[in-house]
């Protein structure tokens, strides 16, 4: 069992034209282990995908208090790529577009920088797992001999990620919006895509503005965050009552000072 | 150097047995000389370079036995249908020529050996209508001291459909022995055949390398030509490349610049004919301290030419590299077509590069258009290699391919991709 611990994280971020700086996380906590899925909802603006973003790694965001753990050890000094080979995915929200790299070499490098050097994975064994999990996502071979997510529509991009949550098997997913822009076939489809990674050595963090992609992954764990904050934690049913009584509902009957200006 | 009056040695000449009409043309080069000016490379200095250090025409011969391990891969793929010629230095190692073509006209050969034995043929085509002798100082340099070079004749019709392989070696084990060599490529009239040259160095001492390629493409004519440029890191370089197209003759470029030592270099097709066309495409990665500088054009003077320019270069270390596109448009060419697009990628926060589209039109009925950019390794795109687990150096690798991808997928000749793939692959590993 692997456990992912968020302490009491601060996150500030430097605008890049005016140089100002903001707090943008103002004391995160939050704990999960693997056969958990958790799922973290909130407005806009709220610092949600700041949130899986410094899990990562992404440079920008700077950690001014608190620590993120993975396995009880602090990962906040390492750099991106070894954060990924201990175990983390982040599915993210605007996958960056490689030309000149086929999605299959791609992979194939991302599977072979977690094995030692002398036991790269074999091309059959690749392809056996590449074609298994395709039927899965109900994916086109010929994606995997274009250029990685290069001229890929919206939902493609988004199969394209579950396709590699699939092929690198991670001990924790995180998933950020993945819902967004997907019609109802899509989003079925990578629902179940996530769903049939669910065991005893996988735990998720989906992140998500709506209800409905909760529909399709039932949540453990249901998080709210305002404000830089989690306010609330309970069962799969806080996401029901959010849809009914919107972020505002929630914010008055908590009393909460959180401006819910669209601020992005 | 007293270059302005340097004596031709008519006794070496002589005793290399070249024709008279050849010593002719060294003596007018030569003659030339003093009056003519060094070649320009817009935004790029390179006074302080020794570009003319022989004063004498040396014959010298050189052991084929230094083009060993340049050919190991050449020979294992061997079959009988192979054409290749070898040259180190000098000297002609081997020739591989199938029968049916030899009795069907085509020639590969020593440009030396065909100046003997079809005199006519080279003496027609040797920088008379693609490159003159007058133009700078340096191509009247390279006439008047010329000692190595090919002959590549396709005759009226005739379609080769293996490419025409050469190396060229040079022999840089003695100082002392500068490359000045030139390919000559004649395509009669509907002609078709593809040329690969691949360019190195043997040996540790420095030396220039001036190296000239002809190709005179006759109308209907089409010329694939490939150029893998690998020379050592004491060689300090200056090539032509030089094609001229008839009516609807067709010639293409596909250049890996890979030297490790200083380069000044000139592509440039004229498109004479009436629908003569030509693609362009140049991969450059720079490394050190060395510095390259690079002119590729395309002058469009007959009516509907197209001429297309894509380069792409990757700055390492404190290495320059300048990429001046030129598209040069006559009066009169009206339906005329020019494109290019010169991209630089700088790895180092220490190398210098420029990369300069210049357009020279004096037509109004054309199409032309033109990129350019200079810029570092996408962030964005390095953070998400690496969130997959890929270390930086490798995401980098994957980086750069990507933004050579464009030019490389283009390269016809699949060794040749493979073999510019492995060379950059070296030149990025070596760096970290």
């Amino acid at each position: 069992m692997s456990t992912l611990e968020v302490k009491d994280l601060h996150i500030e971020v430097q605008d890049g034209e005016s140089g100002a700086v903001k707090e943008i996380l103002k004391g995160v906590n939050l704990s999960m282990s693997t056969g958990e899925i958790h799922a973290i909802m909130g407005p806009n603006g709220t610092g949600k995908s700041t949130l899986s973003e410094t899990i990562m790694g992404q440079s920008a965001y700077h950690v001014t208090q608190g620590d993120i753990l993975l396995d009880g050890n602090s990962i906040l000094d390492m750099p991106v790529d070894e954060r990924a080979r201990r175990g983390l995915f982040l599915a993210m929200q605007y996958p960056a577009e490689i030309p000149g790299v086929t999605n299959a070499e791609f992979l194939r490098a991302a599977i072979n920088a977690r094995r030692p050097k002398d036991d790269q994975i074999s091309v059959m064994s690749f392809l056996k797992e590449l074609d298994k999990n395709l039927d899965l996502l109900d994916m086109n071979e010929a994606m995997t001999e274009r250029y990685l997510n290069e001229g890929f529509s919206g939902g493609e991009k988004k199969r394209n990620e579950i396709l590699q949550l699939l092929m690198i098997k991670p001990a924790f997913a995180l998933l950020d919006e993945i819902d967004s822009g997907l019609d109802i076939d899509a989003l079925q489809v990578v629902a179940k895509g996530v769903n049939s990674m669910r065991g005893d050595n996988f735990g998720a963090l989906i992140i998500t503005h709506y209800q409905r992609l909760l529909n399709y992954i039932k949540p453990d764990v249901v998080h709210v965050m305002m404000g830089g904050r989690i306010v609330k934690t309970g069962g799969a049913d806080l996401a029901l009552k959010l849809e009914d009584e919107g972020y505002a509902g929630l914010r008055d009957e908590f009393g909460l000072d959180v401006d819910l200006v669209d601020e992005n | 150097m007293s270059q302005e009056t340097m004596p031709l040695v008519e006794d070496t000449v002589t005793k290399h047995d070249e024709p008279a009409w050849m010593t002719d043309k060294r003596r007018v080069a030569m003659d030339q000389m003093p009056t003519l000016k060094m070649p320009r490379v817009q935004r790029f200095d390179y006074r302080d370079w020794q570009m003319m250090p022989s004063t004498e025409i040396h014959w010298q011969s050189s052991s084929a036995s230094l083009a060993q391990s340049d050919l190991d891969a050449t020979t294992a793929k061997a079959d009988d249908q192979q054409i290749s010629i070898v040259q180190v230095g000098q000297t002609t190692t081997q020739v591989k020529l199938p029968a049916q073509l030899a009795k069907q006209g085509v020639l590969v050969m020593d440009l030396f050996d065909a100046m003997r034995e079809y005199p006519e043929l080279v003496k027609q085509h040797l920088m008379t209508n693609v490159v003159k002798t007058n133009e700078t100082k340096l191509t009247s340099y390279h006439m008047a001291m010329l000692t190595s070079g090919l002959f590549i004749y396709v005759p009226r019709g005739v379609v080769v459909n293996q490419p025409i392989e050469a190396h060229i070696i040079q022999d840089s084990t003695k100082s002392d022995h500068p490359l000045i060599s030139h390919v000559l490529i004649v395509a009669e009239a509907g002609s078709e055949f593809a040329f690969t040259q691949h360019l190195s160095t043997v040996g540790e001492a420095a030396n220039i390398a001036n190296c000239f390629v002809e190709i005179d493409a006759a109308e209907d004519s089409r010329v694939r030509f490939s150029s893998l440029d690998a020379f050592g890191p004491k060689t300090v370089t200056y090539f032509e490349r030089r094609g001229l197209a008839a009516n609807h003759a067709n010639i293409d470029w596909a250049v890996g610049l890979l030297n490790d030592g200083n380069t000044i270099g000139n592509i440039d097709t004229n498109l004479l004919g009436e629908g003569a066309e030509t693609d362009s495409k140049m991969i450059a990665i720079t490394d050190g301290t060395a510095r390259m500088g690079i002119n590729n054009g395309v002058t469009n003077r007959g009516k509907h030419s197209v001429g297309n320019i894509l380069q792409r270069g990757v700055l390492l270390g404190r290495s320059q590299l300048v990429f001046n596109g030129i598209g040069d448009i006559i009066h009169g060419a009206s339906g005329a077509k020019a494109e290019q697009e010169n991209r630089l990628l700088m790895m180092s926060n220490e190398a210098r590069g420029n990369a300069n589209p210049i357009l020279l039109i004096d037509e109004n009925d054309v199409l032309a258009g033109h990129a350019a950019s200079v810029g570092q390794v996408d962030q964005q795109q390095l953070y998400y290699l690496m969130s997959r687990g890929i270390d930086r150096q490798q995401a980098q690798r994957l980086v750069i391919r990507g933004f050579l991808g464009v030019v490389l997928s283009a390269i016809p000749a699949k060794t040749v991709r493979q073999e510019l793939i492995t060379t950059i692959e070296r030149k990025l590993t070596d760096e970290n």
